[in-house]
């Protein structure tokens, strides 16, 4: 009986009654909730309060501190500075010309990184490729590539598209390819029983069994394209003739007039909220969430 | 049923040209020639050295000019020459200095920020009204915010670094946190975890895919600000410490300025080579020591 050895003794606890146990009593379970609270249950006027509360402190700051309007104008001046130059200014005209160089380099690079997928599915060389320059390039901030660009490509929108182009490109080519070869072998199956073959089975099959991954490398290239195009704008934005949002914005840092730059940066928030919230997610709705690959 | 269609009964037929059945080759000893080219490494690094002998008899052949493309070998001996005899170093040790400072610092806020976004709904609502409007916005349009506020120097920069650092993280740990399930909650409520190691012990390692998602992210974003700074404003950024300073994106503009080609190209080697150390090697020993090995993200 070695093995009762291991066994700790059985303590056996007496018995006892709790006396001290008051009445059970039903507390809330469930009861009309006040008119405040139900408002404050709603999400839209939560968020709206959050938002109008930093603007009341940085407006109070502003003017209750007396801080200089050079370095912190109050929120009323950035936000007359921005009806203004929408309304009376050249801001649309600069917007305009970002969004174009935007499309542009956006549509270039999505082109480019189609042809260099549809070659890495194709050949084992392809996929080596993709792999070997995905991993190269995509640590390299394309922002660095702009000085060579402008040598190459002289000052213009052409070097601008070119450093779009490179944002773009490597982040969606590494994203599709290997969504592409994560695709099942029953549905790739499936697409070969139907007889489908070469680009057909590619846009029939691949394209939408691998939509998901795609879908996160046209965001994540979006944001590095934004990123690039208003820092490329803020170096180089005068000489690429016109300049866009990235030039106003270093155009008033320049002249000192804060507000101004206020205004450029409410703008680039709100087309980066229009093209994340209400662009990629009404794709995002009629695609991959209608086929029920992602739950929203 | 005049909807069906007619039965077509074919008929019956022997096939009298099969052949016999030969056997094909159903398992051979590979030539040394396939065995080598089926290894990874050496498919891959065979791609390199195509592209290498390829750009060195492009230029030597067209004759282009060597201020548009620099032979390969140009490229090289620039790189050696600013490693070893110029002051590139110092430079990466100034950029990986500042990108350092950011990122911690950056972390630190996300983290307070995701705590009081758990801790309670306002902010909650808080975290998700910021990261919603300020994660679109580039941080490199803060610069000269920063500039104006903090003067040249390198507090801009991290000011900028931490604004691309910040929000990411915050945005995606929460999101983590928000969908760590029930289920695990309750074990680690059963084991009468609360407050800091309830945080530590569950819901940080039940989060860490998302957690790491969000490191890596922003760690994207400080790298390309970071470059982006030191191009735009490297000089004025240096000129206040002396001579010895600048980063990474300073080294490229400089050398861009002055039709130094080769060592533009050699500043670009260095950006890949950081990049790539930091991804392949710090990222991926992470995910291969956490979320990999507790199963949770398949390689």
């Amino acid at each position: 009986m070695s093995t009762d050895k291991h066994l700790p003794d059985l303590v056996i606890r007496p018995e006892f009654v709790n006396e001290n146990i008051g009445d059970a009593h039903t507390g809330d379970v469930a009861r009309e909730l006040s008119l405040i609270e139900k408002i404050w249950n709603i999400n839209g006027v939560r968020k709206a309060t959050v938002l109008l509360g930093l603007i009341v402190v940085w407006q109070a700051y502003t003017v209750l501190m007396d801080v200089q309007p050079l370095m912190f104008p109050p929120f009323t001046d950035a936000a007359l500075r921005l009806w203004e130059d929408l309304f009376h200014g050249d801001l649309p005209g600069k917007i305009w010309f970002s969004i174009k160089v935007l499309v542009y380099g956006y549509a270039a690079g999505m082109a480019i990184a189609a042809v260099m997928v549809l070659w890495g599915t194709s050949s084992r060389l392809g996929g080596d490729f993709i792999a070997m320059a995905t991993a190269m390039f995509n640590p390299l901030p394309s922002i660095a590539m702009l000085p060579l660009a402008m040598l190459w490509f002289g000052l213009g929108t052409a070097s601008l598209i070119f450093v779009l182009v490179h944002a773009v490109l490597w982040a969606v080519a590494l994203n599709t390819h290997t969504g592409f070869k994560n695709v099942s072998h029953t549905l790739r199956m499936i697409g070969e029983n139907y007889g489908l073959k070469g680009v057909g089975f590619v846009v029939r099959i691949l394209v939408p069994a691998a939509l998901p991954s795609i879908m996160t490398g046209m965001k994540v290239g979006w944001a590095f394209a934004w990123r690039t195009l208003i820092g490329a704008e803020l170096v180089f934005g005068a000489s690429s003739g016109g300049g866009g949002l990235g030039w106003y914005i270093f155009e008033n840092s320049q002249n000192i007039e804060t507000a101004g730059v206020f205004a450029g940066l409410f703008m680039i928030i709100l087309i980066g909220i229009t093209v994340e919230n209400v662009l990629f997610r009404n794709i995002e709705l009629k695609t991959v969430n209608r086929w029920g690959m992602q739950r929203s | 049923m005049s909807n069906m269609p007619e039965t077509v009964v074919r008929a019956e037929f022997e096939a009298d040209s099969l052949g016999s059945a030969g056997t094909a080759d159903v398992a051979r000893k590979l030539s040394f020639f396939e065995k080598l080219s089926d290894m990874d490494s050496v498919r891959k690094f065979s791609i390199l050295l195509v592209l290498m002998v390829a750009w060195e008899m492009y230029t030597r052949i067209s004759g282009v000019s060597e201020l548009l493309l620099p032979k390969f070998s140009d490229t090289a001996v620039a790189l050696f020459n600013s490693l070893v005899y110029d002051d590139l170093l110092i430079m990466i040790k100034n950029s990986l200095t500042i990108l350092v400072t950011g990122y911690a610092i950056g972390l630190v806020i996300a983290t307070l920020l995701t705590t009081a976004a758990i801790m309670t709904r306002f902010g909650s609502d808080a975290l998700s009204t910021l990261t919603a409007m300020l994660n679109p916005l580039p941080a490199i349009a803060l610069l000269p915010l920063a500039l104006l506020w903090f003067g040249l120097g390198s507090a801009s920069v991290v000011f900028t670094l931490l604004h691309s650092v910040i929000w990411p993280v915050a945005l995606n740990a929460h999101t983590g946190f928000m969908s760590v399930s029930d289920t695990q909650r309750m074990v680690g409520r059963n084991y009468g975890l609360r407050g800091v190691p309830y945080v530590v012990k569950l819901l940080i390692p039940a989060a860490f895919p998302s957690i790491l998602m969000g490191l890596k992210v922003g760690w994207a974003y400080a790298w390309r600000t970071l470059i982006a700074a030191e191009l735009v404003f490297g000089g004025a950024i240096a000129d206040t410490s002396g001579a010895q300073s600048g980063g990474l994106g300073w080294f490229v503009f400089s050398n861009q300025m002055e039709l130094q080609i080769p060592a533009v190209f050699a500043g670009l080697f260095t950006v890949i080579l950081v990049g790539v150390f930091v991804e392949s090697i710090i990222f991926t020993n992470i995910e291969s020591r956490t979320v990999r090995r507790w199963g949770m993200q398949s390689s």
